[in-house]
């Protein structure tokens, strides 16, 4: 899902770039409010674990691989704010050091994988919180959310932008990406993602209520 | 919770090989090539983009094997990680007094 340089038009970068600024400040103000000697370690693990999950490349069907975010358990177990925040610094890691994702792009990485992963994630884990299933299903459904911003970003760049016929950025419409990158997610990743999500939340939380009982 | 938390981020680390198991690229992630081979030309945009020369690219580390360059990219990672946060916090503190103060 990390959209590469070159991938989206000016306009879609400035566009991304616009929604994004704002939500970035008023993140890096949550932050600030809650970064601390006590919550570093913890705001810097759960970071860490974000960057290292994606880097469990997963082989599907079809000739391609994709991978867990982790914006879901930030937010589940700190806050969506921190989560998008956190999850925006790793997309930038990721972009400068290790070429993965662009920097024309990283507005719009962050809205999907951080953003709307982050808060997707925390809402629906707040919706259903009395359900054993609600860490897989925030993690799953967060994901997904992800993969359909990101194939409107891509899936919307041939329909407005072409010369002489032929796409100028991302080839393939807005149907295929959907298809693609969505289904891909909604039976594969995802489910790793929900997955991850419960085993590190039950690891974390339901043995913390032991220790205190 | 957090011993449990570093408990968990310390096995991912551990298990970080596993990662390179998949060849291929994610989808809508192809480079030049494949769009040569799919469509029968790059896309002007893909073509041209500039991109930043990435010091440790595509987490992998020139003149060593793929999985010493994975581990080192996961430490590099996580360290710069940390590393930026510590700074993020001084820079909040100090901001924070200069504000009291003013």
């Amino acid at each position: 899902m990390h959209i590469p340089d070159g991938y989206l038009s000016p306009a879609t970068v400035v566009a991304t770039y616009a929604v994004v600024a704002p939500l970035w400040v008023y993140g890096f103000k949550k932050l600030k409010a809650s970064l601390d000697e006590e919550t570093l370690p913890l705001i810097g693990a759960l970071s860490a674990m974000s960057f290292v999950i994606m880097m469990f490349n997963i082989p599907i069907p079809g000739g391609t691989s994709g991978h867990a975010v982790g914006a879901a358990l930030i937010s589940i177990l700190f806050n969506p704010w921190i989560g998008f925040i956190s999850v925006s610094l790793v997309l930038l890691i990721q972009a400068v050091v290790f070429g993965d994702g662009g920097i024309s792009t990283l507005a719009a990485n962050a809205l999907s994988m951080a953003f709307v992963g982050s808060f997707v994630g925390y809402y629906s884990f707040m919706m259903c919180k009395k359900y054993r299933a609600a860490p897989f299903f925030a993690g799953w459904i967060a994901l997904v959310s992800s993969s359909v911003l990101t194939s409107i970003f891509l899936g919307i760049q041939p329909i407005f932008w072409t010369l002489d016929g032929k796409p100028l950025y991302f080839p393939f419409g807005l149907k295929v990406t959907f298809v693609a990158l969505v289904g891909s997610h909604m039976l594969f990743f995802g489910v790793v993602e929900g997955i991850f999500t419960a085993l590190v939340y039950s690891f974390i939380k339901k043995r913390q209520k032991v220790v205190v009982a | 919770m957090k011993k449990r938390l570093y408990i968990v981020l310390f096995g991912l680390a551990v298990l970080i090989p596993l990662g390179l198991l998949s060849g291929s690229p994610a989808w809508g992630e192809w480079d030049g090539a494949y769009y040569k081979k799919i469509l029968g030309f790059i896309p002007k945009g893909i073509q041209n983009a500039k991109s930043l020369n990435a010091p440790l690219s595509d987490y992998t580390l020139g003149g060593t094997n793929s999985i010493t360059g994975y581990y080192l990219s996961a430490f590099v990672g996580i360290a710069i990680l940390f590393v930026l946060f510590f700074v993020l916090m001084k820079i909040f503190k100090a901001r924070g007094k200069s504000e009291q103060s003013a």
